[in-house]
Formats: C-alpha cells, structure tokens, sequence
C-alpha cells in the first residue's frame, strides 16, 4: 500500500516536472491533488542499500537532481579511520547506493569527497567506503588534505564568516549531494549534515577558537547548499561524537531531503543525544540555520514519506 | 655483471624501505638489510646484554661471508652500490695518485670497529654513527624520501592540468603528504663527506673507514675463493689500478684477501686471463691476517671505552629516571632503549604520521638520532603499529595493534593558563572532539564546562596537543608522566594491573549531562537578538538570561 503510493507520487511529480502541470491530470490517481508538490522529506527503515535507493525514489528519483553527463560531488562523513559499526563515518553501503544511482542517471563523473581530520589514506583504508564505491562508474573516492585543492569563496550573507576556502570541486556545475551520518558532536550537540558541510572547508580550526561554530556553520550553509542531503541514520553515534567510540544506537533509518534544515532537524529527534531527547529547534546551529531562512526546522509541519524495505 | 647484482641489491633496498609504511604486511621484514648487518647485531647484543632475535638474522651473512669471503660489500651493500654509481657519475676521470700512509689508513676501520665494539661493552651504542646500512637508511629516510616526495608532488602539480584535460580523477587530485624531519642537513652533510672521499681514492670509506667492512674481512680470508694468478702474468698492473680495494700488493701476484671483495674486476681486465679465484682450502696465509698492530687495537678500545664513558657520565644519565622525552609506543625502558636503537630511522620513515623525529640534542650524545615522536607536528595513530614492525634491533617492538594502543606514550595535561576554555571562557571542544581514547570530559567550573584529562584514559598520542588551536605552544602536552615502557611482556595485561581503560566507557559523556546546576555561558543567550523570525514563530524554545541546565553542549 504504501509501495503503490510512493510511486504514483514519484511518477506523478516526474511527469509533473517533465511535461508541466496539464500532464498531471492524466496521472489522474485519487488522493493525489498535491502531487505537484514532492515531499519534504523521505524516511525509509530497512538494510542500508535498500533503505537508500528507496529513500532516494521517494523524494522524486535521484534524476531529478542528476542529469546525464553532470558533475556530482557526493560528500559523506569519512573523516575518521574507523570501521562502519562505530558510526563515526557514513555506511560504505549508503554512499555507495547513492552514488550507483547517480552513475544510473548518467552522471559523467562521481567525486565522493571529504576533507578528513586523520590522514587521508588510513580513512580510506578503514571506513570502508572507497571499497564500496569500486566498480561503480565513474565514481572516484577521494580524501583531500593540501590546501592546493581548496578555493576562496566570498560568504555575502555572513554573520561571522567573512569569506572561507572550499573545495574546488564543488563549485562551477558539480551538483552536491551531502550523505552524512547521524552523530553526536562534543562542541555543536549533534553532527548531521550541516555540521558536515564542515568536511568541505579547509579552517576549521578558526570554528573551534576565532567564532561561534554555530553560527559559522549557518553561514556556511548560506554558500553551500546540496541539492539533496541523504542523511544515514543506519547506525547513530547517541555519545562519544564526532569521532567515537561512543553508544551506538540502530534506527535502521536512511532520510532523504533537499531542505537540509529539514532533514537534519527530523534527525535530531530519531534518537536520543548523551541519553537526552531533542528537537532541532533545540540545536544552536539548527536554529541558527532556520533563522537565516535556510529550511524548515519544525518536524510537525513537513511532509514526510515513511516507508520501510 | 656485479653492476647488474649491485643495483638489483640497491633496487630491493630501496622498494623495502618505500613499502615500510603502515600497511606492511606482517610476513615482510621490510628492514631485513639492517637485520642481517652482523655489525648492528653484535652492537646491539653487546649493549643490550642479551641475545635479539632480530639480530640473528645477521648470522646468515657471517656464514656466507665464511663460505665466499666479503662479497657482501661487492654485490650487496647499498652503500657500497651507491659510492660505485656516484662514482662513476662523479669521479670517473678523476686522477688520483696514490694516497700516502696508505697502510696506516686501512687501519682505521680495524680501529674504528674497536672502539664501536668497546662503547658497547659499556652499553654505550655508537655503531650507528659508522655503520653503512644504517648510514644508508638514514640518508634514505631523512634526505632522499623527503626530497622524492617533493618531487613526486611537483611533478603532480606541473602535470594537474593534463591529468584534468584527460580525465584522469584520481591524478587530477593526487597529493601525497610531504614528511619532514629534523637532521636532515646534517645527515646529507655526512653522506656527502663519504661521497666526495671518493675524489681521494675508490670506495675511501669502504678501504679505509667502514667498520663492517672491517667486521667482514676478520672472516673473509677464510672463504673458499681465493685470487690466483697464474704464469701468463706481465706484470702489467692492469689489476692493481683496477682493483676498487686496493686489495693487490705491489707484487700483483699477491692479494691481501682481508680486503679482497670478490669482485673480480681483477680477473676482467687482465689481458692474459692470469687471474682466476678458484676455489681453495687453504689457509689464510702470508696477506690474510687482518691489518692491526697492537698498540692500535689497544689505542682504539681504549679510545671505544673513553667515548662510551664520557657518553655515560652525563647528567642525562642522571635524569633518565625522569623521562623528559616521550618514545615511540612499545620503545624499551629508556636505558635499553638507548642501548638497543641503532638510530637507523627506518621507525621515522615509516610512521603513517610523520610524528616520529630523530633528536637533536635533547638526550646528549647517547640520543642522537632516536626518535621520539612529536606530537604538536602529528599523533600516533592508534590505526598503525609500523615502528615495532620494522625495528631491526626490536628497541620499538613489534606489537599487535591492540598491544600497541595498550603501550602508553604518556599522559596528556592541561596547561589551563593558556586553555582557551579555562582562562578565556571560549567555547573549545578540540582536544575532546579529536581524543581517539575519549580521554577528555567537561566538567563544570565556575559556569562553564571546562575540560579536564581523564589520565587512566590517556594513551598519551598527542592528537589533543597537535590538535590545539592555542598558537604557539599548545594548551594540553604529553608527557613521559605515565607512560608504559616494557622489556617484555603484554602492555594489555599491564594496563589491566594498572587499571588503566583505554577503550573507554560508551557512556562516559552521560555524566555531563547528568551533572546539572551549571550555566552555559552568556553569549548563547544573545542568539535571539538576530532572529526575524520569518514563520511567524513565537515560542522561542528558551527564555533570554537562562539556558535550561543539563544539556550537553551545542543543545538549547
């Protein structure tokens, strides 16, 4: 039942967005007046590559975000050399998922990119996603640490960041997609996907002992914006973040969405942090994010998918 | 033929130190030039007063240097490979007479072995200073690897734009860590000395200086093939010039086998094909006693003994119990330690982190060149346990990665004067956000969650001091306070006895949160002033003045 309307609601927004609205009548489905507009986010239970591709369905196919012959910079949380089951990275399988789905939509080249805080061939070699990534078209796995690759970008709307350095690859055409992983963090409560924008950057230091982070990390999401944030709640780090060891909770959950406000702030109710329950509007850089007008930070009022694999 | 063997041999010498990183894999001895070096291994022996196991690899060279006499310095040592090739590059039409006191020079290596061999009677390691794998290693580690990495990294850089154009990815953002070292003047300096003593005469340092040459050649003349030169000679002296040893006497029918290498260029340029070195039992005969007079032995022991001694009588002796240097994780107790390094730098080489340096000063001249690690330039990542692996001489030994993360470096501490947190209420969370061990928690102090280092936790790696944002020197330092240094047995068994938990508590952050009655501080409050609220929300989820207590940091 619930197959049936994800996929009505998927083909009703394709051909939606692909023919315009007169084609929506055709779709003609009962119950899906709204269908022009997609959901705001998908929340899928179920094994990681599964629960990824369907979330991925589940907010409009991963086509409407990659179109043949694109640039797309996937950018999980593969900071740490540490093993999947300790959840301080992204699941392997995750990114992985996304990244097969953008090779599926024709993505001409697939950069999974981080910027890691341990050396970048041990992350490599131990978080597992560079293995699962082999094979997969196009698709280059790839840990950057030397300045060299990093450009200087202007923040307009900045409160405390003036200008910052970015990763080269994700500006002119690439399109981004963030796939964090849902963390604890000793300094900004919780590490979800805005907090991983971080890993594109090359200060991070001056968020720690110049400013407040959390309003660093709202203007950083005022310059980069992902189209869609995949955010791997798989696994969920509920203490001991960023980079563990710490409690490891299974929600099984993989949740899609392109208001990263949103999704992260759905993700900040999925499980309790250091043994507490939270909303997003109780996370600083959240809230400060929602307050730039950013996304939306009220779970209660967004349109959420749920299904399960 | 010998050039062929000569760089094959520099060849696999220089692809085993390129593959001692941390990815070694278990069953390759990536430092088995320096493991079969008999040299290293009775100096390391001798001083550490016990048998290492590593060590007896070095009998395998001592036994085929009985068999087939001091080819090891022909065929296989790199160093010798690499004085023949810059040779040649350098010096090929160099003339050079013959040097005066030329029989008093040969001496020297006798005298030099001596006294090495004497020091370490006292436990007192100086080999390294001599020994020409360990020379070569270090030259490898501290001058040629750097410098190839900048290299390989410009050549990158010139040729990014091509690799973009042509789509390789991979190349396009290739970048490769460039590793540093202190010393690495000093070590080109020596190097380059024993290159240009080849200006004075082929393989001066082999002839003359080399104390394992000197080691060989006390057993070579008992090899089975010996030169001989048969009726045909004319006395040309075609052998003699060419001999890179000048192991042919005046008499070219005579041969001082001590410093006969095997080569057998000798045999190659006789026009008459007099020479041959068929293989014999005889004795060692009239040229086949090593070279040292008495008064020179004695003088060189004694003088071995004199170093040694000054070596020890140095109040860096008398602060060894004080441990002012941290070591490498798995290093021996710091008086074996210093007895059993052979300084050879192939535990700097290969450390993932570029931690690892070689001192300076720091430790007298006893500590020249041992590395200790460095944790404001990189950790010691709990991920790597490389520097035991390719320790020759086991002064760092080989341990399992659990072992490893159990062989405490030392314990962090919190300089609070220059704590971002502690003396200027900043919001810092570096040392815990990065801490492998979760050796760091807050705890309130005076209205803000401080951090304090939970010493039973610390593994001593340093990612907090290297980490620290604090300019200059960082807030939070290792120190040797706590380390575990042992000469044998488990470290997980020892942490255990010292009820030390390096795998901490998931649960440990709960605490703070549980502690309750503090305030965050004041600045968080002041959020609500920039927020035009766009939704029209109203509630805002505090009271401006009071942050709900409890909650753990980055939480309203």
């Amino acid at each position: 039942m619930i197959d049936s309307k994800r996929d009505i609601s998927r083909r009703a927004f394709l051909k939606a967005t692909a023919a315009g609205a007169a084609v929506l009548g055709m779709a003609g489905a009962p119950g899906l007046a709204g269908a022009a507009e997609e959901v705001d986010l998908a929340v899928v239970s179920g094994e990681p590559a599964a629960a990824t591709r369907k979330a991925l369905e589940a907010v409009g196919g991963i086509s409407r975000f990659v179109r043949k012959g694109q640039r797309v910079v996937i950018k999980p949380n593969m900071s740490f050399a540490k093993s999947p089951d300790i959840a301080a990275t992204t699941h392997p399988q995750v990114v992985a998922a996304v990244a097969q789905a953008c090779a599926e939509a024709g993505a001409r080249e697939i950069l999974v990119l981080d910027h890691t805080l341990q050396r970048a061939e041990l992350c490599l070699d131990r978080n597992g996603i560079r293995d699962a990534c082999k094979g997969i078209p196009g698709t280059h796995v790839l840990a950057l640490q030397d300045r060299k690759f990093f450009q200087e970008i202007k923040v307009p709307k900045g409160k405390v960041l003036e200008r910052v350095e970015v990763l080269r690859d994700i500006l002119e055409d690439a399109v981004l997609i963030s796939v964090p992983v849902a963390k604890s963090h000793s300094t900004t409560g919780v590490s979800l996907g805005l907090k991983g924008l971080m890993g594109l950057i090359w200060d991070r230091e001056s968020f720690h002992s110049q400013f407040d982070i959390n309003q660093g990390i709202a203007d950083l999401a005022t310059v980069i914006k992902p189209r869609l944030t995949v955010l791997d709640a798989t696994r969920a780090l509920a203490s001991g973040g960023p980079g563990g060891p710490g409690e490891v909770k299974k929600p099984n959950l993989v949740v899609a969405g392109t208001d990263p406000v949103a999704v992260d702030s759905y993700g900040v109710g999925i499980v309790p942090w250091y043994g507490q329950s939270f909303k997003g509007r109780q996370v600083e850089h959240l809230l400060a994010a929602y307050q730039r007008g950013l996304g939306k930070i009220d779970v209660e009022k967004l349109r959420i998918y749920r299904g399960s694999v | 033929m010998r050039k062929t063997i000569q760089a094959l041999s520099l060849l696999a010498f220089t692809a085993l130190f390129v593959l001692a990183t941390y990815r070694l894999p278990d069953w390759l001895p990536a430092d088995i030039y320096l493991r079969i070096d008999p040299l290293l291994g009775l100096n390391a022996v001798i001083a550490f007063r016990e048998v290492i196991g590593r060590a007896l690899w070095s009998l395998v060279l001592v036994g085929a240097t009985l068999a087939a006499g001091r080819f090891f310095c022909a065929y296989l040592c790199p160093l010798g490979a690499s004085l023949d090739f810059l040779d040649l590059l350098l010096f090929q039409k160099a003339i050079r007479p013959p040097l005066k006191g030329e029989r008093a020079l040969r001496r020297w290596k006798y005298a030099l072995l001596a006294a090495v061999l004497a020091a370490a009677l006292l436990g007192v390691s100086l080999a390294y200073l001599l020994d020409p794998i360990a020379l070569m290693t270090r030259f490898y580690t501290f001058v040629l690897y750097p410098l190839a990495v900048a290299l390989l990294n410009l050549l990158v850089d010139l040729l990014r734009p091509l690799f973009g154009g042509l789509g390789w990815v991979g190349l396009a953002h290739a970048g490769y860590p460039q590793p540093v070292y202190y010393m690495t003047g000093l070590t080109l300096a020596i190097f380059g000395a024993i290159v240009a003593l080849n200006r004075l005469a082929p393989r001066f340092w082999c002839r003359y200086l080399c104390p394992l040459g000197a080691l060989l050649s006390l057993i070579s003349p008992l090899g089975v093939f010996r030169r001989r030169v048969g009726e045909t000679c004319t006395r040309c002296m075609a052998c003699r010039k060419r001999c890179p040893m000048g192991a042919i006497g005046e008499d070219p029918l005579t041969t001082r086998s001590p410093e006969c290498i095997q080569c057998r260029d000798c045999a190659g340029v006789c026009p008459t094909g007099a020479v041959a070195f068929p293989p014999t039992l005889a004795g060692m005969g009239e040229y086949g006693r090593p070279d040292l007079s008495r008064r020179g032995f004695v003088a060189s022991v004694g003088g071995g003994l004199t170093m040694g001694f000054v070596a020890l009588r140095t109040p860096f002796v008398l602060l060894e119990g004080k441990r002012p240097l941290i070591r490498p994780p798995g290093a021996l107790p710091e008086a074996e330690f210093l007895r059993t390094c052979i300084r050879c730098g192939e535990c700097m080489k290969s450390c993932v982190t570029n931690t690892l340096q070689p001192c300076l000063w720091e430790w007298g001249l006893a500590g020249l060149w041992t590395p200790k690690p460095v944790p404001r330039l990189a950790a010691c990542e709990p991920n790597c346990n490389v520097c035991g692996k390719v320790c020759p001489t086991q002064a760092i030994r080989s341990l399992t990665l659990e072992e490893k993360n159990h062989a405490k470096l030392g314990t962090a501490i919190l300089r609070k004067e220059s704590c971002l947190v502690w003396s200027q209420n900043k919001q810092c969370l570096i040392c815990d956000e990065i801490c492998p061990y979760n050796a760091i928690v807050f705890r309130p102090v005076d209205g803000y969650r401080r951090p304090f280092v939970i010493a039973s936790r610390c593994n001593g790696c340093g990612y907090c001091e290297l980490r620290c944002p604090v300019k200059g020197e960082s807030a939070i330092v290792v120190i040797a306070d706590g380390e575990i240094r042992l000469k044998e047995g488990s470290y997980i068994a020892e942490a255990k006895r010292l009820q030390l938990e390096f795998k901490p508590d998931p649960g440990d952050d709960k605490f703070v949160v549980e502690e309750s009655g503090f305030q965050l501080k004041e600045r968080n409050n002041t959020e609500k002033a920039f927020s035009p609220d766009k939704q029209g929300e109203k509630a805002a989820p505090a009271a401006p003045g009071t942050i709900p207590s409890g909650k753990p940091k980055g939480f309203l």
